[in-house]
């Protein structure tokens, strides 16, 4: 048979100028068009130029566009699993998810709830920790906690809210004005040079680490599934292989990045420090809570958080002895 | 300043100034505009509900009566709560202003035109231009609310709204009033260049 | 060669120009063209085999359902209900109209001056507000009737209305810039404060022209007749009159300013100190309530309804390929790196024909600003100037959406033509401010280094 052309409007929910957070499906595009000789052409659509950066989902369900790209946590309201495979609170990383996802049946799972959506997903993509926030005043207990008027999306607001922090729901365009003049005490965002890129070192002088809300962030291209089952096996295997190397492409670029940012944003005056441990403790004690809770209410949700969690357990003795501990100088 | 006539719309006072009234006509944009006053109130509405969720932020004891309305954390439901008052609001309001004359025309020809070749121009414009694209919207809002409510979907964020597929039905109830006040107008002017042209 | 699906984007904006002429609502041209055009293609790419580029199915425009969610759930336009909620209750609590006299009297023997007082309250209303619609709608609820009043010329009425009242684009807190930032992956600060000097640079030639002409022309700008001469005791008197407005105006800038409120909860906090000065007024009646919310009500209506066509107007002009017929242009530009950023400009300024703020932020910034940035030239510099000529754009003729919210608005006896030549002088303005800008870089530059440091960018 002769080989397929195939011409996909792809929107993606992050602006493309957003370093390994938004460029990463550009460059699979990219590798698509080389491998096929022009063949497969995803032609990216910015943010809400075509479809609105929240509606990727909706609109490949619905047939609207043959695909998209996104972050598979804004899934949360419709399909609550969703928000597991997008990101765990004090969850996997991106190697580990990665490894659960391929060979420990964390692809199976997702599969068979998208097939009712009419969705293929692909992993196509994952990077490095967020921040945990910027705040106006450096947290040193847990104590201060309580009350803090702070702005945070989805598992990781619902966990905030657990320990006492009074999130508040910010739009996106208003969160630096508001962080500026303190209508916030503090904010997550994203990757610290996606941070930089937008500015918050300007606004708020405490970047706190670690990640814990969002460990990696995990990105799928969907397919629409009548799509996707036309498409010839070569074709499949081109869009999977470009993928698989997308993942590889953004935890490598994601990764390469931060250190350097890090170290610039000190020389700007900005304190980078780790949560303490007992706010990080009680933090972790409200993950559970609230993962156990939308597990007793949502079938699916159990299924995949079960499943991560018997991988995150077997997997506990390497991972603690199988690297040198994180705080290990890279030189003596 | 913006007037708002207490007779029939436009179709007699503005831009269509002179078009007599059929009273068919009369009966459903009084209805669309009887619904457009109810939910014009949203406006009102939405500043004290804002107003209140400022407040809320500050003061404990408002936060804590919210709380019995909205859950442990009703900044977010708050919040939520102005963005769907606006939704509604002006999606109803597309048709009340239709039904007052509202919507910005320019008229820098069409103001030396006869009332004649303005109906006529009215008329095309409803059947051709208004009416595919609202019956098209229609089409498609149906399944998208749909979709919504076989999701049971919910506000994304913690402490969010329920019940998604109620705000999105706001996009059917906006185009059928719109629909309906786009069949007034064209009876109007039916009635007019057809049935009325002796006087 | 054009492709074929670049000479459909040609006809669809000829269309809509061509059509607006009929007097037909905007709105529902916007919808009813790109409704047509999605027909043509689809036709087109059915019976003559046309490359229609994405626009392959029916399916592919029903997204705009999923645009007008879009734009349901966009909370930042909440704002702009508020604002007009407030510009509607000043007007029928009487309130305007004594801050207006206020000013009047102030610079009562000065030619002109309600037009400046209109200039100056202009720059207020920009300060605490950052969409276009709203400045204007408020901005020409106040003060049209009272210069009607006052036997201006309807020319310099609502050409002074119009550009003051889009000088919120502009002058922070802004709407527009915050959504550029977010959309080039921009520092807001940066923005906010290299748009400040170039809009309070319009804000005072504005109030120069203004000056100059009432002066040259003495019949645009009459005294009032009872002009009184400025004693101490007229100041005093003034002052108290604009006590109240102006505190309305410092309690939204102020709440912004200062942490409590981000800048839409201060629209509504703005709008609900309206009700209470109302209600000091004793003008605070459930009918004039009702009648401020229907105003409010026809008023949102109308600019949604414009932002509903030009999101199905967009839709369809990108599924058929424009922006990429415009990359594609730009690069066979035979222009050095100047050439370029001055079509782009011109691109700028044709396309705030069609296509309001939001869009032309969403579709031509991000495919422009890559090119600009490997011209090397500094982006802050760029979207500044860029602003500056989108502001022109909105209030050029024919097709100019600040002029259409002040005809939505103005008193009946304003006809279209008034507002199309009393803009003109202030067009001109803008288009000598986006020549000092691409001139002098610093205008645009300087404020943000100061502020936040050369080290910083
Ligand atoms: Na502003
Ligand atoms: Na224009």
């Amino acid at each position: 048979a002769a080989q397929e052309r195939v011409r996909w409007g792809v929107p993606i929910a992050f602006g493309s100028n957003l370093t390994a957070l938004g460029d990463t499906l550009p460059w699979v595009a990219d590798r698509l068009r080389a491998m096929s000789g022009g063949r497969i052409d995803l032609r990216v659509q910015e943010p809400g130029t075509v479809i609105p950066a929240l509606g990727v989902f909706d609109a490949v369900s619905e047939g609207k566009v043959d695909a998209g790209y996104t972050w598979m946590g804004y899934e949360i309201g419709k399909v609550p699993a969703s928000a597991l495979f997008g990101a765990t609170p004090f969850g996997m990383e991106a190697i580990e998810f990665s490894a659960w996802y391929w060979f420990h049946g964390g692809k199976d799972l997702l599969m068979k709830i998208y097939e009712r959506h009419n969705v293929v997903p692909i992993f196509c993509g994952a990077i490095s920790p967020e921040g945990a926030g910027w705040f106006r005043a450096q947290i040193t207990s847990l104590d201060q906690v309580r009350g803090l008027r702070f702005r945070a999306a989805g598992l990781g607001g619902r966990i905030w809210e657990r320990v006492g922090a009074s999130v508040q729901l910010i739009p996106g365009p208003e969160l630096y004005q508001a962080l500026e003049r303190g209508v916030l005490d503090g904010t997550e965002f994203s990757l610290p040079t996606v941070d930089e890129q937008l500015g918050f070192q300007r606004v708020a002088k405490f970047l706190h680490l670690p990640g814990w809300h969002q460990p990696t962030t995990n990105q799928f291209l969907y397919v629409n599934k009548a799509v996707w089952d036309k498409l010839q096996d070569t074709t499949k295997a081109m869009i999977e292989t470009a993928c698989q190397a997308g993942v590889a492409y953004a935890i490598a670029r994601a990764e390469a990045l931060q250190g350097a940012v890090l170290n610039r944003f000190r020389e700007q005056g900005v304190t980078v420090a780790q949560l303490p441990e007992d706010v990080l403790k009680r933090l972790q004690q409200a993950t559970k809570e609230v993962l156990d809770e939308q597990a007793a209410r949502d079938a699916d949700f159990k299924t995949v958080l079960d499943s991560m969690r018997r991988f995150q357990a077997e997997h506990q003795p390497w991972k603690h002895l199988g690297y040198l501990p994180r705080n290990w100088p890279a030189t003596q | 300043m913006t007037k708002v006539p207490t007779r029939p719309g436009e179709a007699i006072t503005g831009h269509l100034a002179g078009l007599p009234p059929f009273a068919p006509a009369d009966a459903i944009e009084r209805a669309v505009r009887g619904i457009g006053k109810v939910f014009a109130l949203a406006w009102l509405a939405l500043v004290l509900i804002t107003v209140l969720a400022v407040a809320e932020r500050y003061a404990p004891p408002i936060t804590a009566a919210m709380a019995a309305v909205f859950g442990p954390n009703p900044g977010t439901a708050l919040t939520e709560l102005q963005w769907h008052i606006y939704a509604g609001g002006f999606l109803v309001g597309l048709s009340y202003a239709m039904t007052v004359g509202a919507h910005v025309r320019i008229d820098v020809f069409a103001e030396h035109w006869s009332l004649r070749t303005k109906a006529w121009v009215e008329l095309a414009g409803m059947a051709l231009f208004l009416a595919p694209f609202a019956v098209f919207v229609l089409m498609h809002a149906i399944p998208f609310v749909e979709r919504s409510y076989a999701l049971n979907e919910v506000s994304p964020s913690p402490g969010g709204l329920g019940g998604r597929w109620i705000i999105k039905s706001f996009i059917i109830v906006g185009f059928v009033l719109i629909l309906a006040a786009a069949l007034a107008r064209t009876m109007r002017i039916l009635n007019y260049l057809f049935r009325h042209r002796a006087g | 060669m054009l492709e074929t699906y670049e000479l459909i984007v040609i006809a669809l904006m000829a269309s809509f120009i061509l059509l607006i002429f009929t007097g037909y609502p905007i709105a529902w041209v916007l919808a009813g063209v790109s409704f047509w055009f999605v027909v043509i293609a689809l036709w087109g790419a059915e019976t003559l085999d046309w490359d229609t580029f994405m626009l392959d199915r029916w399916i592919r425009f029903s997204v705009i359902v999923d645009r007008i969610w879009s734009q349901m759930q966009n909370s930042v336009l909440v704002a702009l209900p508020n604002f007009i909620f407030m510009g509607i209750m000043l007007d029928k609590s009487g309130v305007a109209e004594k801050l207006m006299q206020a000013f009047t009297r102030l610079f009562g023997s000065l030619q002109g001056g309600l037009a400046i007082s209109v200039c100056a309250i202009g720059i207020l209303l920009a300060a605490s507000t950052g969409i276009v619609g709203a400045s204007v709608v408020l901005l020409a609820t106040l003060s049209l009737p009272l210069m009607m009043a006052y036997g201006y010329s309807r020319q310099l009425a609502t050409g002074v209305v119009a550009a003051s009242g889009t000088l919120g684009i502009l002058i922070p807190p802004s709407i527009m810039l915050v959504i550029m930032a977010d959309q080039l992956a921009m520092s807001v600060g940066d923005l906010f404060m290299g748009a400040m000097i170039p809009g309070l640079l319009l804000g005072a030639l504005y109030i120069v022209y203004v000056v100059v002409i009432s002066n040259v022309s003495r019949g645009v700008a009459p005294h009032p007749p009872d002009a009184p001469k400025v004693t101490l005791g007229l100041v005093l008197e003034a002052l108290r009159a604009m006590a109240a407005p102006a505190a309305l105006i410092l309690a939204v800038l102020g709440s912004i300013f200062f942490g409590i409120a981000t800048a839409t909860e201060a629209s509504a906090v703005g709008a609900f100190g309206a009700m209470l000065l109302a209600l000091i007024n004793r003008r605070l009646d459930w009918r004039t309530i009702k009648d401020v919310c229907y105003g409010t009500a026809s008023t949102t209506a109308f600019i949604m309804a414009i932002f509903l066509g030009a999101s199905a107007f967009a839709l369809v002009m990108r599924s058929l390929g424009g922006d990429e017929f415009i990359a594609h242009m730009l690069k066979s530009l035979p222009f050095g790196p100047d050439g370029i950023i001055i079509v782009i400009l011109a691109i700028a300024f044709v396309a705030g024909f069609f296509l309001d703020w939001l869009e032309i932020s969403l579709i031509f910034l991000p495919l422009v600003a890559p090119v600009v940035r490997a011209l090397g030239y500094d982006p802050v510099w760029f979207v500044v100037v860029f602003a500056v000529m989108l502001q022109t754009s909105f209030l050029t003729p024919p097709v100019g959406f600040s002029l259409f919210y002040v005809k939505g608005v103005a008193p009946k006896e304003i006809e279209t033509r008034d507002i199309y030549l009393g803009v003109l002088p202030f067009v001109a303005i803008q288009l000598l401010v986006v020549f000092l800008v691409f001139e002098f870089a610093e205008i645009a530059l300087w404020l943000p280094r100061e502020v936040y440091g050369a080290a910083a960018r």
